[in-house]
């Protein structure tokens, strides 16, 4: 079963003359549990397609389901299919700065209103997996890049969202760090049997797909 | 995680500090400048209201008493001893000008008052010493010697005995009075009548204005003095029957030599005339300083906003709706803002203690103040948190959430990277 589907999905940016089309007329399937990577050169639309699919970006035109369900940004919530569905992984991790690894996954169960016994819970057993339970208390500026990526992984896992879209999670790793960040990768789709989809142009960590998605200019050349 | 707001602010806490301060001196100046005016108001209204006397009347023309300028012959008294409605030779002349008496070799303001003792216009007794010696003649004659006495307020620091000098004359201080302290701490200098118009008049048998007192007040007071005359029918049969003070303030203003006014009106004359006209600049000052306070918040909250674009963009890509994201930055709002209000408020009431002239914070209007100040504070903190929502959440998709110095003192040494992974 497809746990997100976008059909014909198009996206501009600008007006006019100016306007530059990002994403043009894509139809994409991901199915449950897969795990897919995005590729292609930079400005081919990865991330706008990831954004699309994420309801980060609403799209001019097509239509997107997610769970079975067609998305009408009109009509939906879009922050709330993006809090109880969708897990997001950023290049730069983005934690909070004032928050330790403990709160940074805590804060994604507050936003969907966990109690805050249960998040610390669960935060504490995610934290644990992914190998950072000596690091709970400690702050982004006291991690090194591969936990902060960790980290940031257990916040996208904290709500058990059905898709995690992880946007170049091994851009700011080195081989090593991304090596064993793809495994726990792997590790954690199949514990938590989540879908996740990677954009991403680092060829190395390919081999980890199940399938990989090739775009180019806004278009998705090869599957 | 319900103290998410208060660890923002803990990291942000030179610029939480900063914006507190802000709010801290605004809104205690704001409450000061209310606690002055309200002391002016008090200050203005105690010495009119001490003297017992329910009319009052300057020359035509003046605007009424304390006032305009008025000069008035003593001659008018007579006639005014016999006015329907008045208590019977109540009336009394009185000299009220403001001097620039010099003690102990400094010039100092001041208000001379020349009363008759034992009438109305100022005290009867002194709080230490003695009250001056009162004229041998009642009718003026120049070439009389008067007595240069004075007594003085409690509150001037001048001892018994002590030599003061008001337009060259030498003048004994020979009593010291309840303080009485007329607007911004003007000290009431009191004197005979007759030394009053040697020192300030040059020697005129002219006085300021004439006191008087109505029936309807007397009657009034002896009600209040005998608690089983308010159970007689016949005691209020009569005083509803007597003129009330505006009543024979409007008999005796129809003269067309001069101008009475009552207790009422004189109070609401004084007010008007040495409070709220000189005061309207502080009033705007006020509002002024209200807005600086909003200002202060909103500009802070607005740049702290722009600070944070990033992080808001990375919580409403984790599915923060509008309103969390707003909830998290007004509540640092309302509680920088209520830190600010209140230690703001219990400085004002320090400031007020320590301030040089008297000044008298009303309880009710500064709660009210302060709680309008807080909603200002919160309302425009509001207004520039409601720009966080338009914040897109596609910002997290690029570059580093932009974060202060580090500044935590708990900070562990970092394994490397390549250690820990």
């Amino acid at each position: 079963m497809a746990i997100i589907e976008g059909i014909g999905l198009t996206k501009r940016f600008g007006f006019g003359d100016a306007a530059v089309v990002a994403i043009d007329s894509v139809d994409i399937r991901i199915e449950e549990q897969e795990l897919v990577m995005i590729m292609g050169d930079s400005g081919c639309g990865k991330t706008t397609l990831i954004s699309l699919l994420g309801c980060i970006l609403t799209p001019d035109a097509g239509e997107l389901r997610i769970d079975g369900a067609e998305i009408d940004p009109l009509h939906h919530d879009l922050s709330m299919i993006r809090r109880d569905k969708i897990g997001f992984v950023f290049q730069m991790f983005h934690l909070l700065p004032y928050l330790t690894a403990l709160e940074n996954v805590m804060v994604a169960m507050d936003i969907a209103k966990t109690k805050t016994y249960e998040s610390q819970n669960r935060a504490i057993e995610l934290l644990s997996r992914i190998g950072l339970s000596e690091r709970l208390h400690h702050r982004p500026a006291q991690l090194s890049g591969g936990e902060k990526q960790r980290v940031s992984f257990a916040r996208a896992l904290a709500n058990h969202p059905k898709i995690i879209f992880a946007d170049e999670p091994t851009a700011n790793l080195d081989s090593r760090q991304s090596d064993n960040l793809m495994n726990l990768i792997q590790e954690l789709r199949q514990e938590h049997q989540t879908t996740i989809a990677i954009v991403t142009h680092h060829e190395g960590i390919k081999q980890n797909a199940d399938r990989i998605i090739q775009m180019k200019d806004g278009r998705i050349v090869d599957v | 995680m319900k103290n998410l707001f208060l660890k923002d602010m803990q990291y942000r806490r030179a610029r939480v500090v900063l914006t507190a301060l802000g709010i801290i001196v605004l809104i205690s100046l704001i409450l000061l400048l209310g606690g002055i005016m309200s002391g002016m108001r008090i200050q203005a209204q105690q010495y009119v209201k001490s003297t017992g006397a329910d009319i009052w009347i300057s020359a035509e023309g003046s605007g009424g008493a304390f006032i305009g300028f008025s000069l008035l012959a003593e001659e008018y008294m007579a006639g005014l001893n016999s006015a329907q409605g008045l208590v019977p030779d109540s009336a009394s002349p009185l000299i009220f000008a403001q001097a620039r008496p010099n003690i102990k070799g400094k010039p100092t303001k001041a208000m001379v008052v020349g009363y008759t003792l034992g009438e109305l216009g100022g005290p009867t007794q002194v709080v230490e010493g003695r009250m001056f010696t009162q004229r041998q003649f009642e009718d003026y004659r120049p070439e009389d010697d008067v007595p240069y006495e004075v007594v003085v307020d409690e509150k001037m620091g001048l001892q018994i005995g002590e030599i003061i000098t008001i337009s060259k004359e030498r003048v004994r201080v020979v009593g010291k009075a309840k303080s009485l302290m007329f607007v911004l701490d003007t000290p009431l200098l009191f004197m005979d009548v007759r030394a009053a118009q040697r020192v300030i008049l040059e020697n005129t048998p002219y006085i300021n204005m004439m006191v008087a007192k109505t029936r309807h007040k007397q009657l009034q007071e002896q009600i209040g003095l005998n608690a089983a005359l308010q159970t007689q029918d016949q005691t209020m049969f009569n005083i509803n029957n007597l003129q009330t003070a505006e009543e024979v303030a409007a008999n005796l203003d129809a003269l067309d030599t001069i101008e009475a006014r009552s207790l009422n009106q004189t109070l609401s004359d004084i007010l008007e005339y040495w409070v709220d006209e000189p005061m309207k600049a502080v009033q705007f000052l006020r509002v002024m300083l209200w807005l600086a306070a909003g200002l202060i918040v909103g500009m802070i909250t607005y740049v702290t906003m722009l600070e944070k674009t990033k992080e808001i963009g990375v919580l409403k890509a984790i599915g923060a709706s509008n309103s969390y994201i707003i909830l998290l930055l007004l509540k640092q709002v309302a509680l920088i803002s209520l830190i600010g209000v209140l230690i703001g408020y219990c400085l004002s009431y320090i400031f007020a203690a320590a301030a040089p002239i008297f000044v008298k914070i009303n309880f009710v209007e500064s709660i009210i103040v302060a709680c309008i100040s807080f909603i200002v504070c919160c309302s425009s903190g509001y207004l520039a948190a409601r720009k966080a929502i338009t914040v897109d959440p596609m910002i997290a998709f690029r570059g580093e959430i932009d974060s202060a110095p580090i500044r935590y003192v708990d900070m562990q040494p970092v394994e490397t990277a390549a250690t820990q992974d």
